[in-house]
C-alpha cells in the first residue's frame, strides 16, 4: 500500500511511544509517513513536507526533529515520541496539553501536535524560559489561526505548572 | 511532495563510505543531517539513484576542543555546537552563529559538515569558516587532503569537493587574549536565510591597538566572503579610531558579484551588508575592549 | 483581563455565555486524535497526484501518458478529455444558473490550452502517493507558450492577449453607475480635493491544512461518499450532485476536523471535482491531499487590488464627498462569489459620515491563479480608506486620531444610512476609537515619538477604524438551522447545519444551548459536518456563525424548553408560568423537589405519548431554521499599533498592537480574542511578509514556505484587547460576528504606523507589501542614499 513496485526496500526497527515497531518499507518513505501510515499515528501532521512549518515535529531520542525531513530508515534503533505519546495512557493531558486547552492555544488544531511536541522539548531543556526563549524556540512552528497569542500564554502557564510540579 | 525512489546505503565506517562513493560516483549523494537535501529530494528538485547515509559512520560526530584548535566532525549536529560550554569559550563565533541557523528542530539534525559542504552563500558556518581561516579535511578512497576555507568555496552551492570525497572534519583556530566576537544578520524572519550577514572577530594588543581582525560576510555574494582588505586598514590602529561605518562601507565595496534576487536587489544587499559589518564590528570591538 | 464596557453577563441570566469556557474540541486535538481528511482510512483507497502546467499560457501540443501508465503502482491517468465531458452541469454558484448572469469560465482539467501556471492538466491515480507522483513525473506534456496576461494593467491594455476566448476584453465584472452632478458640485466647491492611489498586493489564505478529499462511488447503492476539507459540507454536496448529475440524496459529504480555511475552502475548486469523477471512473475510492506547493500555486489567491480614492474635504478636515475606483485581479478561474468589487464599493464609506459618494470598479481576468474569498474579501475598501484618512490628515496638518474624531459616525447619528445606502442600526465606532486610543496611550506616544526622533530613530503609530458587515444573511447565506434532541439519559444533542473549521462552534453552540436549557455544558454534545445527519446550511464564512448558527441553536433550544415546560406542567398539574428549568430538571419555582428530570421527561415523551398534553408531538426533538432580522449585523473595531523602522535594513518591528472591538454580547471572550488575534496576524503577514508574486511571464515566485513567508512567534507583538459590548438588535442573543475583522483592520493600521514613522523624512508608501527592501529604498531615496544605490545598480547591471 505504501509504495509502488520498487526494489529499494529497507528494514526499519525503532521504538515509537514506547512500543517496538518493525517493518520493511521503501527507503524513500519519510519518518512522517511511516508514523502516519505504518504505525497509524495520524497525530503527526504534514503541513508542508519541506521542513518549514513544524506540524510534523516529533521527538527523536528526546530531541525535537521534523519527521518530514528524515527517512524512516534513519530512525533505526532510535526512540521516537509523537504527540500521541505525550499524555497519560488513560488519556490524561500532559501539563503542556492542559495549558494549550486552558489558554485557548489552538483553534483548528492542525498545527497543535507540532507545537505540543516542540514546547515539551523546550521545557525539558529549559524549565524556566524567558519570553524571548519561548518565542525563539517556537519560531519554526507555523500557526495560521491563533496569531500565537494563546500559544505563548500556554507555554508560560505550562512552564509554571511544570516548575510547580518539580518544586 | 514525495521523493523519487533511491537505493539506501548506510556504511558503518569512513572507509566503507568511501568505497561506496568510489564505486557509484555521480549517481550517489552523501546524506548527513538531510535538512537541506531532503526537501530538495521531496520536491524532486534533486534526484539521486543512491543515497549514502553517513549518520551511522563511527567517529564523524566529534567535537575536540584543543589548546590551539577546535576540530568539529562532519556529522556533529548544530544543537551540540550551540550548547557545548567548552566550545563557546574556545571559538565563540561558532556558538553564536548557531542560533541563527533555522530553528531548534533543524539544528537538532543539521550538521556543521553538511552546512559547509552544501555551501549555501547565506550559510552561517561557511562564513565563520572563511572568517577564521578554518581548514577543511576531505577524504576519498584515493587520498586525504586539507583545504583552507578561502579556497574551498568556488561558487553558488559549489566547492572543490569531488563526487567521491567526504568532508571529514573542520578545524578552527582558537583566539587568545583580549578578543571580541559578534554576529549580525538581516533576514526576513528569525531563522530565515540571511539577506545579508556578517561575523566579526577582533583581538586587541597594547594600547587597544587592533592585533587581529576577521570579518566574514554571507548572503551578499555567491560564496561566503572573508574581507581581507580590512587588514591593511585596521591592523595596528587604535581600535577606537576605526570607524565602524567606514569599515562596513569598505567591506561592501570589495564585493563585485553581489547577489540580486527576489529577496533582495544587489544595491540593497550591498547597503545592508555594509551595515551588518559595521554593526558586528562595533559589537565585537566593545566586547574586546571590555574583556 | 481586558477592559470591558458591557452589560453584565450574570444580569442576563447567563451561566456560560460570556465566560471563558475551555473548548470541548481540544481533548482530541491536543493529543493528536483529531481526524482530518488525510487521517480518514478508506479500504481499497487509491491516491492521486496532478500533472500541472509549468507556464502561464500556452497551447497543449502533446500529452503522452504511456510512460506514466507503465510506471509501477499507477492505475490510471485521466486527462481533460476524460473528465471534462463527465461534467453534467457546471454550476459554480450552487444555487444554480440563475445566480450568475454570465457563467464564469470553468473546466475541471486544462484541455487544448493552459491558462495559468499550476493549472491541472492530468490526474494520475496510483496505489500510493509516492507512486502517483512517479507517474505524474512520467507524463509528457508539450506546451507551445503564448504571451501571458499577469497584472491588472496587462489585462486592460488595449490589444493585450486574451485569457478566455469568450471574454475578449478580459473583463470579469464592472460597476459603472451614472455620473453624479451633485457630487461633482461638492468636489468643485471643496476647500481641498485630495486624490491618491493605493496598491494592495496578492496574498492568500494559506490554511495549515491544505485542501484534501477522499471520494468513493458505490455502484450498488448509487451513492457518492465524500470526506473533504471544506467550510461547509452541504454546498459540496449540492455542487457535486449537479456536476455529476446525481440527486442530493445520492451524495453524502462528511466534513471531518478541518485545519483552517479562511475562505479558501468555501467553494469547490477543480481538483476537488476531478477526484470524485476519477473515483467513479476507476471504480475505487480515490484520495487527494494537496501538497503545499500545489496549495501555493493552485489553491487560489486573494487581495490583488488597486484603488484610487478622491476626497472632497472642508478647511477643518470634514469629509464632504468621496469617489473610489476599484480594480481587482481575479486570475484565470476565480472561485464562486470571489469577486469583491460590489461589496468593496458598498462598504467603503465605513465608519465615517460621508454625505455623498460614487464608486466605479472593474474585475479582470489574468493568466494567474484564480481569486478566492479570503477573510474579509472586500477589505481593500478599509485598506484604502484608512490610508486616505491619514493622507488627508497629513495634507491639512491635523493629527490622524483627530481627523477620525471629526468624521466618525457617533451614537447620536444612529440609525445612520451611509451614502452607499447601508443602514447602521447599532454601531459604536466612536467608543472603540476612544477606547483603543486610551489603551494605546496615543497622546503619550506622540511625546515618546518626538524624543526618539531626536535620537534619529524612526517610530510611528497607526490607526484604523472600520465597520464589519457580519452575520451575512442573504442569497446562499440566508439561513442556518439546528435541531435539538434530548435522549433517554436526559442528555442534550445539538445538530447544526454549520460546522467548525477552527471557530470553536462545538463549544460556543453548547454554551448558548446550555444557558437556554439550564443544563451543565458537559451534558451537551454538538453534532456537525455530515450531510447525512445535519440539516442544510451554507457553512462558515462572512463572520456569520455567532449570529446565524447560535441563533438557530438558541431558537431550537427555546422551543425545546417550551416543550419540556408544557409536558412537565401537564404532568405536575402546575401552571407553565410557575415552572423553572434548571440543572436538567423542570420544577416548581422555589420547590425543586416538585419537579421532573429531563430523563424522565424523555421517557414520557418517547414511550408514554398518552402522558403528554393533548396535541403535543411525542418525542423530544425541536428544530429551527434561522434568519436574523437584517441581512447584516454590524460590528465595528479600531486597531492601533506602534512600530519602529530600521533606517538601513528597512525592517519593521511592531511594538504594541491594540484592538478595541464591539462584537455585541460575547459568547466566549477566549474565542473572540482568538479570532481577533488570528486575523490581525494574517494582516501582519500580508503587509510585511507574504507576497504571492509572479514574474512578467506569469511564473509564480512563491512556491514553498521558504518564499511565502508566514509570520511566526518572533514577528508578532502581544495583542491587547478592549471590548465594547453593545447587544446587536438583529438577533435574540445580541451577538455580532467578528471573524473577519482582524484581517480587515490590521493591514491599514500597520501601513499607517510605518508611514507615520517615515513621515519625518517626507516619505509615504502607498504600494504594498512593505518589505524591508521597499521601505529601505524609500528611505534611501528620501535621504539621498538613493543616489549611490542607483549608481550601483547600473554598475551591477
Amino acid at each position: 500500500m505504501l509504495d509502488g513496485e520498487n526494489p529499494s526496500r529497507v528494514a526499519v526497527e525503532c521504538q515509537v511511544n514506547g512500543v517496538a515497531r518493525s517493518a520493511t518499507v521503501q527507503a524513500r518513505l519519510t519518518l512522517a509517513d511511516f508514523l502516519r501510515e505504518v504505525c497509524g499515528l495520524t497525530g503527526t501532521h504534514l503541513g508542508c513536507e519541506h521542513g518549514a512549518c513544524g506540524a510534523c515535529s516529533v521527538l527523536l531520542d528526546g530531541d525535537v526533529v521534523r519527521s518530514c525531513l528524515m527517512f524512516a530508515v534513519q530512525a533505526n534503533g532510535r526512540r521516537v515520541t509523537t504527540v500521541e505519546g505525550m499524555g497519560g495512557p488513560d488519556g490524561a493531558l500532559s501539563p503542556v496539553q492542559e495549558a494549550f486547552r486552558s489558554e485557548h492555544g489552538l483553534q483548528c488544531g492542525f498545527c497543535t501536535p507540532g507545537f505540543v511536541v516542540t514546547v515539551t522539548a523546550l521545557l525539558k531543556d529549559n524549565p524556566d524560559p524567558s519570553e524571548t526563549d519561548i518565542r525563539e524556540a517556537l519560531s519554526g512552528n507555523l500557526c495560521r489561526c491563533t496569531g500565537y497569542q494563546g500559544i505563548l500564554k500556554a507555554v508560560a502557564v505550562a512552564a509554571r505548572a511544570g516548575r510547580g510540579a518539580v518544586e | 511532495m514525495k521523493p523519487a525512489a533511491f537505493t539506501y546505503h548506510a556504511p558503518a565506517s569512513v572507509d566503507e563510505a568511501l568505497d561506496v562513493l568510489a564505486e557509484l560516483g555521480d549517481d550517489a549523494k552523501v546524506l548527513a543531517g538531510g535538512q537541506s537535501l531532503v526537501p530538495m529530494l521531496s520536491m524532486r528538485l534533486a534526484v539521486f539513484a543512491h543515497l549514502v547515509d553517513i549518520g551511522r559512520v563511527a567517529g564523524l560526530s566529534t567535537l575536540d576542543v584543543g589548546g590551539r584548535h577546535v576540530t568539529v566532525g562532519a556529522t556533529t549536529v548544530d544543537s551540540r555546537i550551540e550548547r557545548d560550554a567548552e566550545l563557546s569559550g574556545a571559538v565563540p563565533l561558532l556558538t553564536r552563529v548557531t542560533p541563527y541557523i533555522g530553528h531548534l528542530a533543524i539544528r537538532n539534525r543539521g550538521t556543521l559538515g553538511g552546512s559547509i559542504a552544501h555551501a549555501d552563500p547565506a550559510g552561517e558556518y561557511p562564513a565563520v569558516a572563511v572568517a577564521l581561516d578554518a581548514e577543511i579535511r576531505l577524504r576519498s578512497a584515493r587520498a586525504e587532503r586539507r583545504v583552507g576555507a578561502s579556497d574551498f568555496f568556488t561558487g553558488l552551492w559549489s566547492t572543490v569537493m569531488e563526487p567521491d570525497e567526504i568532508l571529514v572534519d573542520v578545524t578552527f583556530p582558537r583566539w587568545d587574549g583580549r578578543c571580541g566576537f559578534a554576529v549580525r544578520e538581516h533576514a526576513r524572519r528569525h531563522g530565515d536565510f540571511a539577506i545579508a550577514g556578517a561575523v566579526a572577530g577582533v583581538s586587541l594588543g597594547e594600547g587597544d591597538r587592533v592585533e587581529r581582525a576577521a570579518v566574514g560576510m554571507f548572503g551578499v555574494s555567491s560564496t561566503p566572503v572573508r574581507v581581507r582588505q580590512l587588514d591593511a586598514e585596521v591592523i595596528g590602529r587604535p581600535a577606537r579610531e576605526c570607524d565602524p561605518e567606514q569599515i562596513g562601507a569598505l567591506a561592501a565595496s570589495g564585493i563585485h558579484d553581489v547577489v540580486s534576487d527576489m529577496s533582495g536587489s544587489a544595491s540593497y544587499r550591498r547597503r545592508v551588508g555594509a551595515a551588518m559589518v559595521s554593526r558586528a564590528w562595533a559589537a565585537a570591538l566593545e566586547e574586546a575592549i571590555s574583556a | 483581563m481586558s477592559p470591558v464596557q458591557s452589560v453584565d453577563a450574570a444580569a442576563r441570566g447567563a451561566r456560560y455565555v460570556g465566560q471563558r469556557v475551555a473548548r470541548s474540541e481540544d481533548a482530541r486535538m491536543v493529543t493528536g486524535h483529531g481526524t482530518y481528511v488525510d487521517d480518514v482510512v478508506v479500504p481499497g483507497v487509491l491516491h492521486a497526484a496532478f500533472v500541472r502546467s509549468g507556464v502561464a499560457s500556452g497551447i497543449i501540443t502533446n500529452l503522452d501518458v504511456q510512460a506514466a501508465l507503465d510506471t509501477p503502482g499507477v492505475v490510471a491517468v485521466l486527462s481533460g478529455a476524460d473528465l471534462n465531458k463527465a461534467v453534467v452541469e457546471a454550476w459554480l454558484d450552487y444555487e444554480g444558473p440563475a445566480a450568475a448572469a454570465t457563467p464564469r469560465p470553468f473546466r475541471v482539467l486544462a484541455e487544448g490550452d493552459v491558462r495559468f501556471a499550476g493549472e491541472a492538466i492530468a490526474l494520475v491515480v496510483a496505489d500510493s502517493r509516492y507512486a502517483a507522483e512517479d507517474g505524474a513525473e512520467a507524463v509528457v506534456v508539450d506546451i507551445e507558450t503564448r504571451p501571458a496576461v499577469v497584472s491588472i494593467a496587462d489585462a486592460l491594455e488595449p490589444g493585450s492577449p486574451v485569457v478566455h476566448p469568450e471574454r475578449a476584453d478580459n473583463i470579469a465584472g464592472r460597476i459603472d453607475p451614472p455620473e453624479d452632478p451633485a457630487l461633482d458640485a461638492i468636489f468643485a466647491g471643496a476647500a481641498h480635493v485630495i486624490t491618491e492611489t493605493f496598491v494592495q498586493h496578492r496574498y492568500a489564505c494559506v490554511p495549515m491544512e491544505t485542501r484534501g478529499i477522499v471520494a468513493g462511488w458505490d455502484p450498488y447503492r448509487n451513492q457518492l461518499s465524500v470526506h473533504v476539507s471544506t467550510q461547509g459540507p452541504h454546498g459540496v454536496r449540492t455542487q457535486l450532485a449537479r456536476i455529476m448529475g446525481l440527486g442530493d440524496h445520492q451524495v453524502r459529504v462528511v466534513m471531518p476536523d478541518v485545519g483552517g480555511g479562511f475562505g479558501q475552502k468555501m467553494f469547490l475548486l477543480p481538483e476537488e471535482i476531478a477526484v470524485p469523477l476519477a473515483a467513479r471512473i476507476v471504480g475505487r475510492p480515490v484520495k487527494w491531499i494537496e501538497d503545499r506547493r500545489e496549495n501555493l500555486i493552485a489553491g487560489q489567491h486573494a487581495r490583488e487590488d488597486t484603488v484610487t480614492v478622491s476626497f472632497a474635504v472642508d478647511a477643518d478636515g470634514v469629509i464632504l464627498g468621496a469617489r473610489a475606483d476599484f480594480s481587482e485581479n481575479v486570475g484565470s478561474f476565480p472561485a464562486g462569489g470571489s469577486s469583491s468589487i460590489r461589496f468593496s464599493s458598498l462598504v467603503f464609506p465605513g465608519p465615517y459620515r460621508i454625505p455623498r459618494y460614487r464608486a466605479t470598479a472593474r474585475a479582470v481576468y489574468t493568466n494567474t491563479n484564480g481569486r478566492c474569498s479570503y477573510r474579509g474579501p472586500w477589505m481593500v475598501e478599509t485598506v484604502a480608506r484608512e490610508q486616505m484618512m491619514d493622507r488627508v490628515a497629513a495634507e491639512l496638518g491635523i493629527d490622524a486620531l483627530e481627523i477620525r474624531r471629526r468624521n466618525v459616525i457617533r451614537g447620536t447619528d444612529l440609525p445612520y444610512t451611509t451614502a452607499a445606502g447601508l443602514v447602521y442600526d447599532q454601531v459604536t465606532v466612536d467608543a472603540t476609537l476612544d477606547q483603543a486610543a486610551d489603551i494605546a496611550g496615543y497622546d503619550a506616544f506622540r511625546a515618546i515619538q518626538a524624543a526618539r526622533r531626536a535620537e534619529g530613530r524612526l517610530v510611528g503609530i497607526g490607526v484604523s477604524l472600520f465597520t464589519e458587515p457580519s452575520g451575512i444573511a442573504q442569497g446562499t447565506l440566508s439561513t442556518e438551522a439546528a435541531t435539538v434532541r434530548i435522549g433517554f439519559n436526559g442528555l442534550v444533542e445539538v445538530v447544526t447545519s454549520s460546522a467548525s473549521h477552527g471557530q470553536s462552534l462545538e463549544t460556543t453552540i453548547a454554551q448558548v444551548v446550555a444557558d437556554e436549557l439550564g443544563v451543565d455544558i458537559a451534558d451537551i454534545s454538538v453534532t456537525q459536518g455530515d450531510t447525512a445527519s445535519t440539516p442544510y446550511g451554507p457553512g462558515t464564512g462572512g463572520s456569520r456563525s455567532a449570529v446565524l448558527s447560535s441563533g438557530a441553536a438558541r431558537e431550537a433550544a427555546r422551543s425545546m424548553r417550551e416543550k419540556l415546560v408544557r409536558i412537565a406542567a401537564h404532568r405536575l398539574e402546575a401552571a407553565e408560568e410557575d415552572l423553572e428549568v434548571l440543572d436538567g430538571r423542570v420544577s416548581v419555582a422555589g420547590t425543586p423537589s416538585a419537579g421532573i428530570g429531563f430523563a424522565e421527561l424523555a421517557r414520557l415523551a418517547y414511550t408514554v405519548p398518552d402522558a403528554l398534553p393533548a396535541g403535543e408531538e411525542p418525542g423530544l426533538q425541536t428544530h429551527a431554521r434561522y434568519r436574523p432580522s437584517s441581512p447584516f449585523t454590524w460590528s465595528n473595531a479600531c486597531h492601533i499599533c506602534t512600530c519602529e523602522v530600521d533606517p538601513v535594513t528597512g525592517k519593521v518591528t511592531l511594538d504594541r498592537y491594540v484592538v478595541s472591538e464591539d462584537c455585541g454580547v460575547m459568547i466566549n471572550p477566549n474565542v473572540v480574542e482568538g479570532q481577533i488575534a488570528g486575523g490581525v496576524v494574517q494582516g501582519i503577514g500580508g503587509v510585511l511578509y507574504e507576497h504571492m508574486a509572479y514574474d512578467r511571464d506569469g511564473n509564480p515566485l512563491a512556491t514553498t514556505f521558504v518564499d511565502y513567508l508566514l509570520p511566526t512567534t518572533t514577528e508578532v507583538p502581544t495583542i491587547e484587547y478592549g471590548h465594547v459590548e453593545t447587544p446587536a438588535p438583529t438577533n435574540a442573543g445580541g451577538h455580532k460576528g467578528l471573524g473577519e475583522g482582524g484581517a480587515i483592520g490590521s493591514p491599514p493600521a500597520i501601513i499607517n504606523a510605518v508611514n507615520d514613522a517615515l513621515s519625518g523624512l517626507g516619505v509615504r508608501i502607498t504600494v504594498q507589501p512593505l518589505t524591508p527592501e521597499a521601505v529601505a529604498d524609500a528611505i534611501a531615496a528620501a535621504t539621498g542614499a538613493g543616489q549611490s544605490q542607483a549608481q550601483q545598480s547600473d554598475e551591477e547591471g
